[in-house]
């Protein structure tokens, strides 16, 4: 099943790399979460990355769609962390966010693999 | 008997008398607060400067109403004035030179147009009035041009002086320190984060040491702007560690129900540091021999 929007690709036994693409649509995304389930449920995943690096600012739409991801994903116990957030990113999201968010967050995987590690 | 005239028609009777070179008297004024020993300008450019003065003030003498303020011929020549005051202040001259000009030029322009035209201006209030609200006007172009480089200069200081009082550094690989002293406001703390968040970019840094050891008080809008601050930093996937709190600040964060529970806090800079290394796996040991 191919997933419009976004590459999913498996990068270690139990960890899947989410890359957006400019075709993703964030505001409707019903079917494509559910195709990003159905993906990491087959191949038993324990962690899904989310790369940010091409997102230079995160709005309120696109920190929603995050959270949904982030959320959904938790339900078959599958952590998502995101990665290579962009300062600009940074700085508008704790502008209007004000919760702690769905997903974990790491510059690099491998950071976030020895910062696990570590705790 | 003569018929005596009104400004205005002294004013035209100028502009139909055939004005001869007054430039070189006009360039008198400029050699001596501008040129010599002072080397604001050199002699060619007092020259130019000269000989566009005194188009423009013919320019203003044949408009239909010189005395019209916002006539393009006055506007024009306020421009001008403005260009030369910008041009003096921006190689170190002062004000006071530019105004010493501006009353001398004044008196020279009189003299000249005196002697070219042969009215005596002295006799008349009104034209001494009229070039003496044309000068001041310039004066006070030049002011202008004073005050915008002083406010241009104060914003570079203030800036300058904000950017080196919060310095980052990078006092391990990945670890970055930020001692924060004095007030946080809004405007500090975007150029503080901005400038944190793009540094944890470049360095790759995993873990920021915020010490507040020298914030002496602290208000909600600034508590708040600090845990913008920390969830920034966390965004990015890097640690926020506060350290240096003291007890009147952490009296303060509780009383105005700071969520703490997602921050990081150790008692000294030392201890954040070794709470940094701790959480990047390094280990470090005092070597024994």
């Amino acid at each position: 099943m191919s997933l419009s929007g976004v590459h999913l690709t498996q990068i270690g036994r139990a960890d899947f790399l989410l890359e957006p693409l400019r075709s993703l649509n964030v505001g409707d995304n019903a079917r494509l979460i559910e195709g990003v389930v159905e993906r990491l449920l087959r191949a038993g995943a324990a962690r899904l990355y989310y790369d940010l690096s091409s997102q230079a600012i995160i709005d309120p739409v696109y920190y929603a769609w995050l959270n949904q991801l982030a959320k959904t994903v938790a339900a078959i116990n599958v952590k998502m962390v995101c990665v290579h957030m962009q300062p600009t990113a940074a700085f508008a999201l704790v502008q209007f966010e004000r919760e702690t968010p769905a997903f974990e967050t790491a510059l690099e995987i491998s950071d976030w693999q020895n910062s696990a590690h570590n705790k | 008997m003569a018929q005596k005239k009104t400004a205005s028609e002294k004013l035209t009777a100028l502009f139909n008398l055939k004005i001869g070179d007054i430039a070189g008297a006009l360039s008198v004024p400029g050699r001596k607060y501008f040129g010599g020993d002072s080397r604001l300008m050199d002699d060619d450019e007092i020259a130019d400067a000269s000989g566009d003065f005194k188009n423009l003030i013919i320019a203003l003498l044949s408009a239909k109403d010189p005395t019209d303020k916002g006539s393009p011929q006055f506007q024009a020549l306020a421009m001008f004035f403005s260009n030369l005051a910008q041009r003096v202040l921006m190689r170190g001259g002062h004000v006071e030179d530019v105004v010493r000009y501006a009353q001398l030029l004044q008196h020279t322009l009189i003299e000249a147009l005196e002697q070219d035209s042969g009215i005596e201006f002295t006799q008349s209030r009104s034209t001494l009035l009229y070039f003496s609200g044309v000068f001041n006007e310039l004066i006070m172009a030049a002011f202008r041009v004073y005050l915008e480089e002083k406010e241009s200069a104060l914003s570079a200081q203030e800036q300058a002086l904000r950017e080196t009082a919060t310095p980052i550094t990078e006092i391990w690989d990945g670890v970055l320190t930020l001692p924060i002293i004095g007030a946080l406001d809004s405007s500090r703390t975007m150029l503080v984060m901005e400038a944190l968040l793009n540094r944890i970019a470049k360095d790759h840094a995993r873990a920021v040491v915020m010490d507040l050891t020298g914030v002496k008080n602290i208000d909600s809008q600034v508590s708040h702007h600090l845990i913008q601050m920390v969830r920034a930093i966390q965004l990015m996937g890097s640690e926020a560690i506060i350290t240096g709190i003291r007890p009147e600040i952490a009296r303060a964060l509780i009383s105005l129900n700071i969520d703490m529970r997602d921050v990081i806090t150790r008692a000294s800079l030392s201890d954040g540091l070794k709470e940094a290394f701790r959480r990047m796996g390094i280990h470090v040991s005092q070597k024994t021999e």
